[in-house]
């Protein structure tokens, strides 16, 4: 995705639905807890029963699946290109051999190529739910609540605040470029030279960055902030649907569990470990 | 070079997170010891703006493209590969919460590699030649080795998970960045330049 619809993101996440109202942390670990259990489990069963989850979580939090789709394609790139070769370059026995020999596809490597793929979506897919559903002020609090380190709780919870006006100069400097005919791809310019604007830029909004950070501090320490100064976060109250929702994942992972130990001989290839 | 989750088993995984809370501790206390009470908002803001400068991408010849990691170049700025930990543990953690680039089971490894590796590899590099080839050559070898040695260190603990074997891996991820890493070492030398001439006080080099 690219930065520059952080904007779009936040707007999407901060709807009126059954699920954007839920409490951050429960969101929050919801999802964790689905992540978690998907690279745990090496059957194709968890994935798939967790996916449809999922995709009932989408509909109740009214989310396009069109769009939510497309963000999980846009996220693939690097994880589909490294599972693109998983057929060709594991042990097993062969089920496909090509012209070459040395080009041929193993059971063991399309196993698990399945599995890493059904995985990689469901994760993606539990991320762009996540992202959709609570903004990034909420998940940072979310995890300061949740005990993270006050230092880093902090840095992230400036950053996030800083980060929609980063998306601002970068646009800027982006249309600025524009506006002068400028365009990193266009081969018609020297190469050499386009890097250096590109290099330009990036230390202009370097240096920015550094100098707003100075600034942000002053600021902060002239309305008496300092080491030991108490972070605020709004008081959220964990009631009977937060319950429900935590508790649904929690029986939908155990019984998921229970499933894949005792009834895996049932399920076919669904309930056949993957792992290598 | 974002490994994203499902790629490293989740027992790795732990290993990973055992090393990024053990570096973040350190970096805390480096932080505390030389950033005072500015750390948090100065942090926070350069996380900001290297997250803004990471989705900046740059053509590279052969028809691909990349962005520059800025891993060396935050470590060379404060002289402290610390730095580049905090920094990159917020940036990687918010990619990884709401842009799905990097996963969050794969979050410590991806630390590691960027923060850590890339950070150490880059600073020590540049400590290394300074004295022998200068300023700005030994930041363009240092940023250019760290890109390389991170994607390498990638590609190890993708071996080590068993999803894709060691020799293919380095060497497809080894000449991949090879040439990423030559636009993130003139980039980073562009940012010292531009720093050094405008903002001086800005480099750990000078105060040294």
């Amino acid at each position: 995705m690219a930065i520059e619809e952080v904007r779009t993101l936040e707007m999407i996440s901060s709807k009126d639905t059954i699920i954007h109202n839920l409490e951050g942390r429960v969101k929050l670990v919801a999802i964790l807890l689905i992540i978690l259990f998907t690279v745990f489990s090496d059957r194709l069963i968890v994935p798939v029963v967790l996916e449809a989850f999922l995709l009932i979580i989408m509909y109740l939090a009214e989310l396009s699946f069109k769009e939510s789709f497309k963000r999980v394609l846009l996220l693939l790139p690097f994880g589909g290109f490294v599972i693109a070769f998983q057929p060709f370059i594991h042990p097993g026995n062969i089920i496909w051999q090509g012209p070459y020999s040395w080009l041929f596809i193993t059971d063991t490597g399309l196993n698990w190529t399945i599995l890493l793929f059904a995985r990689l979506i469901v994760c993606l897919t539990a991320i762009v739910i996540l992202s959709s559903t609570s903004p990034m002020q909420e998940v940072v609090q979310s995890f300061r609540k949740l005990g993270m380190p006050r230092d880093l709780a902090m840095i992230l919870t400036i950053m996030v605040r800083f980060l929609f006006i980063f998306v601002d100069e970068l646009r800027d400097i982006r249309q600025s470029m524009a506006s002068r005919n400028f365009d990193a791809f266009n081969k018609a310019i020297s190469y050499k030279w386009r890097v250096k604007q590109v290099g330009y830029s990036i230390a202009m909004m370097f240096l920015k960055a550094y100098e707003k950070g100075e600034t942000i501090y002053l600021s902060m320490a002239s309305r008496c902030f300092s080491d030991n100064s108490a972070l605020y976060h709004a008081r959220t109250i964990i009631g009977k649907r937060e319950y429900i929702y935590l508790g649904s994942v929690i029986v939908i992972i155990i019984a998921l569990e229970l499933i894949v130990l005792f009834y895996s001989n049932h399920l076919a290839y669904f309930g056949l470990s993957l792992s290598l | 070079m974002h490994i994203p989750d499902g790629f490293i088993p989740l027992g790795q995984c732990a290993i990973y997170y055992v090393i990024l809370i053990i570096a973040l501790y350190f970096a805390g206390k480096w932080a505390r010891a030389n950033l005072d009470e500015k750390r948090i908002p100065l942090l926070a803001v350069l996380a900001a703006g290297i997250f803004a400068i990471m989705s900046m991408n740059m053509p590279i010849p052969f028809g691909t493209s990349g962005h520059m990691v800025g891993g060396a170049l935050v470590a060379i700025v404060f002289m402290a590969p610390e730095a580049a930990v905090l920094v990159f543990t917020a940036v990687l953690l918010i990619q990884a919460l709401f842009f799905g680039d990097g996963g969050i089971t794969a979050l410590g490894a991806n630390v590691f590699n960027m923060a850590i590796v890339g950070g150490c590899v880059g600073l020590y590099t540049f400590k290394a030649l300074q004295g022998m080839i200068g300023k700005y050559p030994s930041a363009f070898v240092a940023a250019w080795l760290a890109t390389l040695v991170a994607a390498v260190v990638a590609a190890i603990e993708m071996a080590i998970a068993g999803t894709f074997p060691l020799t293919v891996g380095i060497a497809s991820m080894a000449l991949y960045h090879a040439f990423i890493g030559i636009i993130e070492g003139v980039l980073t030398v562009i940012v010292l330049y531009a720093l050094e001439k405008f903002r001086p006080d800005l480099l750990a080099w000078n105060r040294e």
